[in-house]
């Protein structure tokens, strides 16, 4: 009998680790993919590939150049091409030297408003 | 070793075999280097297009202003604020469109997969919707060359929406007639603007509205550059469009 009472103790103490632990696991998680729709209609950001499979490490991008937050950037209204050529946000790395140019493949980040709505069925 | 000398004005230049003398002496005149591009993505001839965008062979650009597009395909990124620009300037309703973007996949592509194409009226020199229409409700403007609409004279049979090569008409339910692009005319350039909505709006500046007829024009400078390739949607059409594409 005591051993079960101390199994039920262990039980909930593991539980309240658990609990404790899984929230704090989801906030540091990215979504996969970010989808900006300001100043235009749609830009897509893939997080997941940017941090894992190019091997950026998360410091280079947090916090010096994007908070972690999703869409903050949107609210800063020198979010477009004349900064990014300025070498902030995007335009950070992909000045052609560390990721592809920001001046051709537009469709490679924009997916535009057709982008936005099959990505909205989904 | 004696190289042998270069004779460059006795080089042959290789065309297609489908291309006759005429237009193969008319080709090399003009200078371009022009394909062709089906709605669907297909490469059909190599024609020199500014060859084809006028009638009249003695007149150059038979109207005056001649009133044409010139499209930077691969600066458009589908954000669409010309068609919200559009509907807006031209009370557009929903359910049609004066002017769309058309999209291309090409997943075997490398890098960039997709392309984003930009449609209106093309306000063709030989407007098949004009041919096609029993009333004379869509008739060529011969002070500018756009292709006009009288809502009244139209009887709805749709036969032009049927004929036109780019899908550039609709019905119109309020109107009572067919809706159709016409460069801003009615709302904007007879009222003494100088452009279109959606080139004024556009912010990749895709679209290059202009008088052809000018040859100090933007447009006229962009579309006559040896260097430059340009071309029509749906050439094999014959119908002669004012809409040119281009990249860069
Ligand atoms: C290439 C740059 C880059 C790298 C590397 C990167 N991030 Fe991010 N991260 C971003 C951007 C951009 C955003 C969105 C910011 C915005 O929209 O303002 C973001 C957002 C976030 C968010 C907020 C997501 C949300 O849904 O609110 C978290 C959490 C985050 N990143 C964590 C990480 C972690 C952990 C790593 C390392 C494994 C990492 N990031 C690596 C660019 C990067
Ligand atoms: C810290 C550097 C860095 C930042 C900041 C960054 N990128 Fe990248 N990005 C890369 C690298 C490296 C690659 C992979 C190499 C390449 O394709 O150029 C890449 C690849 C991409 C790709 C290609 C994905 C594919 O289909 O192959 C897209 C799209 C992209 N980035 C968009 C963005 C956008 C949008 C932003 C800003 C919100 C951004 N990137 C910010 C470094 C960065
Ligand atoms: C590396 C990714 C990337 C590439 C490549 C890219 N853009 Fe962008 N672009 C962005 C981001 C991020 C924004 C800001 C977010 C938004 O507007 O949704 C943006 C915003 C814009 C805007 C609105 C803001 C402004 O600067 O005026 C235009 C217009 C634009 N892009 C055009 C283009 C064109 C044209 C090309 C190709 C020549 C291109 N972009 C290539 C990422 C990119």
């Amino acid at each position: 009998m005591k051993n079960l009472k101390n199994l039920n103790v262990l039980i909930f103490v593991l539980i309240c680790i658990i609990s404790l632990i899984l929230p704090n696991v989801e906030v540091t998680k990215a979504e996969d993919i970010i989808i900006y729709t300001k100043p235009v209609k749609a830009v897509s950001f893939n997080h997941k590939a940017h941090s894992e499979d190019y091997g950026i490490s998360c410091n280079i991008c947090h916090d010096k150049i994007f908070q972690m937050e999703a869409l903050n950037v949107e609210k800063s209204n020198d979010f477009n091409h004349r900064s990014f050529s300025k070498g902030k946000y995007c335009g950070a790395c992909h000045d052609g030297k560390k990721g592809f140019a920001m001046d051709k493949q537009c469709t490679k980040c924009h997916i535009g408003v057709k982008g936005l709505n099959t990505k909205a069925k989904k | 070793m004696m190289q042998k000398k270069f004779d460059f004005d006795k080089l042959e230049i290789e065309l297609p075999d489908s291309i006759s003398k005429i237009e193969r002496r008319k080709f090399l005149k003009m200078g371009f280097a022009i394909t062709g591009l089906l709605l669907g993505g297909k490469i059909l001839s190599l024609t020199s297009v500014v060859d084809k965008g006028y009638a009249f062979q003695k007149e150059k650009y038979p109207y005056k202003p001649h009133y044409s597009m010139l499209i930077y395909q691969n600066r458009c990124i589908d954000c669409e604020l010309c068609m919200e620009a559009c509907s807006k300037t031209n009370q557009v309703p929903s359910y049609g469109y004066r002017t769309t973007i058309l999209q291309r996949k090409m997943p075997q592509a490398i890098d960039q997969q997709i392309e984003f194409i930009p449609v209106l009226c093309n306000q063709c020199n030989r407007p098949p919707c004009v041919t096609g229409c029993p009333t004379r409700a869509t008739y060529k403007d011969k002070r500018n060359g756009i292709v006009m609409m009288i809502n009244k004279k139209c009887i709805g049979c749709k036969t032009c929406m049927t004929a036109c090569p780019y899908n550039a008409r609709y019905y119109n339910e309020e109107k009572h007639a067919v809706d159709k692009c016409d460069f801003c005319y009615g709302s904007r350039l007879s009222k003494g603007l100088t452009t279109t909505a959606c080139a004024e709006v556009c912010p990749a500046g895709v679209r290059i509205f202009g008088d052809l007829s000018d040859p100090n024009s933007e447009i006229f400078r962009m579309v006559h550059q040896l260097e430059r390739t340009i071309w029509v949607l749906r050439p094999e059409s014959g119908a002669a469009p004012n809409v040119f594409y281009t990249r860069g």
